[in-house]
């Protein structure tokens, strides 16, 4: 048996050498999830409030309304265009460029009667949606009131004060976060098998290896093995560029995470050692990987919530392989539990080891 | 050193190999001719436990292939008809790794040095010429300083130059106590390797003797040959014009 082993680590010295000298692997692995992750995480990072594209034209001349329109364009809220055409503002309405069209009146700002200035401010918004409408009003009544209020003093009887608190409330990048570490490593446990380790059989690379006393228990171990600890090295990539790039919030510990990690890339693999030790060649892998994978990646919330979908669909996708993974990372990763808190989902990843594993065992082909 | 009896192996209703018997003696060379389809490499990857056997014995170094198949994978090396080799490890990472298969130390140098490979240490397999390649593939399978060398058509596809220079590898490995089993479609190879040989035809050895015991058996029912023999044939003076020197660009 220590002998056996020792083979195990001979084998998983060699494949680790390989991976790190095979520049299309190491492409898909590495660069490929990192990619990913910058798209969705630009797409979902954004957690600020409401912003709109707003197409301004200002008639007037008078010193207030230049300072309205500087204070509109400083602030977060606003992004100002300026236009002087409306025509030409309402067509790019139409197409969704602007959110809406801002028209200060050429009196805007004037001096009035009662030596204050003052104005009207004109807001075309599509009148198809309402939404938009209200907030836009909300927002330009509280900017309003607030000058009204410097420019008339009056003491209010009654005021309110919004008062932010912080909770445990996924962001949406949290959210994408946990998805996409699941999906990398779907990706590389399932995909780079489909790849590699076909092409090496059908090449005869792998009855080579039978020639020496090695059992397929070694060669699929020594393979395992390689593939966690580039797997570790991928997600360790993701998330370090969670945290400077989109200032992800870890609220759990690391070491919970990587035994979860262990855990996930070891069941994951499974699938693809299955897949590429029963397929002939990359003709077979390529279609049986694809139907392996694309159900886990639609029905396990990687990248949408599984609670949007209908009831009996989620009681069935929690026993979907990816499901716990992803589920297992969100609750480490966002809500702080500890390896010893996502027992459930360990235990559906460990079920799943188990039957994948006996199945890798009894298909496997070595040419 | 290596006992057949009756060996026999079926695809579907097709027999393949037919009550194959022989026996090779510790130290010697070997050789099992014929033409292609005859069931020789299926008779020697049933003795190297790459195939089950379907039907009768074979015992290597007394162990008997069917029951211990790992034992006997053990104290062989094989040379495959076609080979791949992985890529992205160069041949001195390859040795150590099938060296470990064996768990076995490896001195990679000094194997590459026998077949005549030093240079090439940090190559991949991919960039080596096709003499080079089999010569690297004989030094895989002498990782484990086996009993029994199986070499399934070393030199096919060879030019003569890389040719001669694997039978003298062959030469130098048998002077090293190791005994060879090779199969070959070249007649002349065999003349000059074995020191016995078995003829396959169709699943059957249909003959079995040194190579001079078959030629006097053939003189004695009156064979001769039609055309007048010549001193030389055009080998010889291929090899004259391009000398004996490997033409590898090294």
């Amino acid at each position: 048996m220590k002998n056996d082993l020792k083979t195990v680590w001979a084998l998983t010295k060699a494949f680790t050498k390989r991976y790190f000298r095979d520049k299309t692997a190491l492409f898909f692995t590495f660069v490929f999830p990192l990619v990913f992750l910058m798209v969705f995480g630009t797409i979902f990072g954004k957690n600020s409030g409401p912003s709109f594209d707003i197409a301004l034209i200002n008639n007037a001349s008078s010193d207030f309304s230049k300072q309205f329109v500087e204070s509109a364009k400083k602030g977060d809220i606003f992004k100002v265009t300026d236009v002087t055409d409306f025509a030409k503002a309402k067509e790019a309405l139409g197409r969704g460029e602007h959110d809406a069209i801002i028209e200060l009146p050429k009196n805007f700002g004037d001096v009035n009667t009662a030596g204050l200035p003052s104005g009207n401010v004109i807001v075309y918004a599509d009148s198809g949606d309402t939404q938009l409408s209200a907030t836009l009003s909300a927002v330009l009544q509280g900017t309003l009131d607030g000058i009204n209020n410097q420019l008339v003093k009056i003491d209010k009887p009654f005021t309110y004060e919004l008062k932010p608190i912080q909770t445990n409330n996924l962001s949406a990048f949290d959210y994408t976060f946990a998805g996409l570490l699941g999906f990398s490593l779907l990706s590389l446990g399932i995909f780079s098998m489909s790849e590699g380790f076909t092409g090496d059989k059908k090449a005869g690379a792998l009855r080579r290896m039978q020639v020496a006393p090695i059992r397929a228990w070694q060669l699929i171990v020594a393979t395992a093995i390689n593939r966690i600890f580039i797997g570790i090295i991928s997600v360790v990539l993701m998330y370090l560029v969670a945290i400077v790039v989109f200032d992800f919030n870890m609220r759990g510990d690391y070491v919970s995470f990587a035994l979860f990690t262990i855990a996930s890339i070891t069941c994951l693999f499974g699938f693809g050692m299955a897949v590429a030790g029963w397929a002939k060649d990359g003709n077979q892998a390529a279609p049986l990987s694809n139907l392996v994978s694309f159900p886990m990646m639609f029905l396990s919330g990687v990248f949408f919530p599984r609670f949007l979908m209908p009831e009996w669909l989620q009681s069935v996708t929690t026993y979907v392989p990816l499901t716990p993974v992803v589920d297992g990372f969100r609750m480490i990763l966002t809500e702080g539990r500890t390896i010893f808190e996502v027992g459930a989902q360990l235990g559906v990843i460990g079920a799943w080891t188990l039957v994948i594993y006996l199945i890798a065992f009894k298909v496997f082909r070595w040419e | 050193m290596v006992s057949v009896k009756n060996l026999s192996k079926s695809y579907g209703n097709k027999k393949v190999v037919k009550d194959v018997s022989f026996e090779v003696q510790k130290g010697e060379v070997f050789g099992i001719l014929g033409p292609n389809g005859a069931g020789k490499t299926t008779t020697l990857e049933m003795i190297e436990a790459l195939r089950p056997i379907g039907s009768g014995t074979a015992l290597l170094d007394g162990i008997d292939v069917a029951k211990h198949p790992h034992k006997v994978k053990q104290v062989i090396g094989v040379q495959l008809q076609s080979t791949s080799f992985y890529d992205h490890l160069n041949l001195k990472e390859l040795l150590t790794m099938f060296g470990g298969m064996y768990n076995q130390k490896v001195h990679p140098k000094k194997l590459l040095e026998d077949v005549g490979l030093s240079d090439k240490a940090k190559a991949e397999v991919a960039t080596l010429s096709g003499g080079q390649k089999q010569r690297f593939s004989v030094a895989s399978a002498l990782v484990n300083k086996p009993k029994v060398l199986f070499l399934d058509e070393p030199t096919t596809g060879l030019d003569p130059q890389a040719r001669r220079n694997l039978w003298e590898l062959v030469q130098k490995i048998q002077k090293q106590g190791i005994t060879i089993i090779l199969t070959t479609h070249y007649m002349e190879e065999a003349e000059l390797l074995c020191d016995r040989v078995a003829i396959m035809d169709a699943g059957k050895i249909i003959a079995l003797d040194t190579p001079a015991n078959l030629i006097g058996a053939l003189l004695k029912k009156g064979f001769k040959k039609q055309k007048q023999v010549r001193q030389a044939d055009l080998e010889d003076v291929f090899i004259d014009l391009t000398g004996k020197d490997l033409k590898e660009g090294q």
